[in-house]
């Protein structure tokens, strides 16, 4: 006969998964593309201008 | 509001998975939305023609008149950071920073609302009011959460953000253009719809700082990282944001701040008449504006690399940098002009400027250093006033000082020249005020404070 208060024990948490490190690796590129890309392209046109003073 | 709870601190706290190298991202989308503030002179012109299209019309806002918007907005980042600085450690970093999209964001919509019914004065509320306050709230939201993540590099992880607000503008520049351009009629400058599609996209780009933030645990601190005592002046617990501003080394940073800012933000504001005027027939108009893109970069890039510098060599060091290398800089950049030299005019220029954005980036490190991290977003918030304070001074030095000259008789190329002498000598009075730094006396604070108030010798 089992327990009947084995059913109303509360179950041990799961440990918590570890996050694959791919995964994290595809957030952090996300979001350093995120800013990255526009930053890049406003020096960009920062530094087309710029050349203008050494022509 | 249940709705809103997910930007409760509680909920912003990071998993044990979680890792920090996600945070600059956060904190660059805030910086780079609000440093378009520095790019809103491209609206001068068009809104100077808002009625007469072509050329102002009488009924047309002035020039003048349209320069308080970006002045209002800039003492509302002031006055917000110092207001709000305490809400915001008390709320979390994530809160602070909706708060500030929904300014910022909106703002640009009031402003729109202005432009499109000739209004100056709902122009000035939303881009100078609530757009300012967006500003201050925007500006000082990450840092601390930064410090925090990075105690082993403080100097980079804030420079890292600081450096997005001065990157904001070579964004904003082309693409306020190319809007303009885009949304232009014939009866229209298209400043209405710039103005609303980029309050849209900025509070869009800001929301993803809003969303992926977090904030360390309790007690968390980098992997295998020993807080180090190299740094003579690093405290090892924390003060008060109220308390730390009764204290003389928050006033001597203050002043630091200050000169360091006077001494830069009168060059930036001036920077292309001078460089036409310093070698006439010279320099194009286009020329002097490739002089301008150059010291954005030298802003930006100088935010980024002095902050990360300090990491290493301190920040009382790298302070000592700026007003020296400033200062000699200063004295010697005129005779540059005078010898007709202008790489060198242009080099030396470029290195002031890096240094003007150095300091910006590296102060919250230093008040880390003196205060501790727990007030440090509320404490850097209050000496923001010297920013408000220089951003009055260093144009007003440069331009009346000038005006003076030339009413006096001297050459137009020649105007700058007791400027930039005047600049050295404040930095001179920077480079004392840093020399005078010393570690806090701890008997100074009541028990709350001694209690957690260690200094590292």
């Amino acid at each position: 006969m089992t327990d009947p208060t084995s059913f109303s024990r509360p179950a041990r948490p799961a440990p918590p998964a570890a996050e694959p490190q791919g995964s994290l690796v595809v957030k952090l590129a996300i979001a350093w593309s995120l800013v990255g890309i526009p930053l890049a392209w406003g020096v960009w046109q920062v530094f087309k201008k710029s050349l203008d003073l050494f022509r | 509001m249940p709705l809103l709870s997910f930007l409760d601190r509680d909920h912003s706290i990071a998993d044990s998975h979680f890792s920090r190298w996600l945070v600059p991202p956060a904190a660059l989308a805030i910086h780079l939305s609000i440093g378009q503030a520095y790019a809103f002179s491209v609206f001068n012109l068009p809104l100077s023609r808002a009625i007469g299209i072509t050329q102002s019309a009488p009924s047309d806002w002035k020039l003048s008149t349209i320069g308080w918007v970006f002045s209002v907005a800039i003492v509302f980042l002031g006055v917000s950071a110092a207001v709000f600085g305490a809400w915001l450690e008390r709320v979390g970093p994530r809160k602070a920073m909706f708060a500030s999209a929904v300014c910022f964001g909106g703002g640009f919509q009031i402003a729109a609302l202005g432009v499109a019914t000739h209004r100056f004065s709902l122009l000035l509320l939303g881009y100078g009011v609530l757009g300012g306050i967006g500003l201050g709230l925007g500006y000082i939201s990450p840092v601390s959460t930064l410090i925090k993540w990075f105690p082993d590099r403080p100097g980079m992880a804030t420079g890292m953000a600081i450096m997005g607000f001065g990157g904001g503008a070579m964004i904003a520049s082309p693409l306020s253009t190319m809007l303009m351009s885009h949304f232009r009629t014939p009866g229209s400058q298209g400043v209405t719809q710039t103005f609303v599609v980029m309050g849209a996209l900025y509070f869009i780009f800001m929301m993803f700082g809003v969303f992926s933030v977090r904030v360390p645990r309790s007690g968390w601190k980098p992997e295998g990282w020993v807080p180090s005592s190299a740094q003579r002046i690093v405290i090892s617990g924390s003060v008060t944001a109220d308390r730390a501003i009764t204290t003389p080394q928050f006033w001597l940073l203050w002043m630091v701040l200050c000169l360091n800012v006077t001494a830069g933000i009168g060059v930036l504001g001036q920077a292309s008449p001078m460089i036409q005027e310093m070698f006439p027939g010279a320099i194009s108009v286009g020329a002097a504006a490739g002089f301008v893109g150059l010291l954005s970069l030298a802003n930006m890039i100088g935010r980024f690399f002095w902050s990360s510098l300090s990491d290493y060599v301190g920040r009382r060091a790298v302070y000592a940098t700026f007003f020296l290398l400033g200062a000699a800089l200063y004295a010697t950049v005129p005779a540059t002009g005078r010898a007709g030299n202008v790489a060198l005019f242009v080099l030396g220029y470029v290195v002031i400027i890096s240094m003007y954005g150095g300091g910006f980036a590296t102060i919250p490190a230093y008040l880390r250093d003196m205060f501790g991290t727990n007030q440090v977003g509320a404490i850097h918030g209050r000496l923001l006033t010297a920013w408000s304070t220089a951003g009055v001074l260093g144009p007003v030095l440069v331009n009346y000082i000038r005006e003076y000259e030339i009413a006096h008789g001297v050459a137009k190329a020649d105007a700058y020249t007791m400027t930039m002498h005047i600049m050295a000598g404040l930095l001179v009075v920077g480079f004392i005020c840093n020399w005078r730094m010393s570690p806090l006396d701890t008997r100074q604070f009541a028990d709350d404070d001694a209690a957690t108030v260690r200094v590292s010798t």
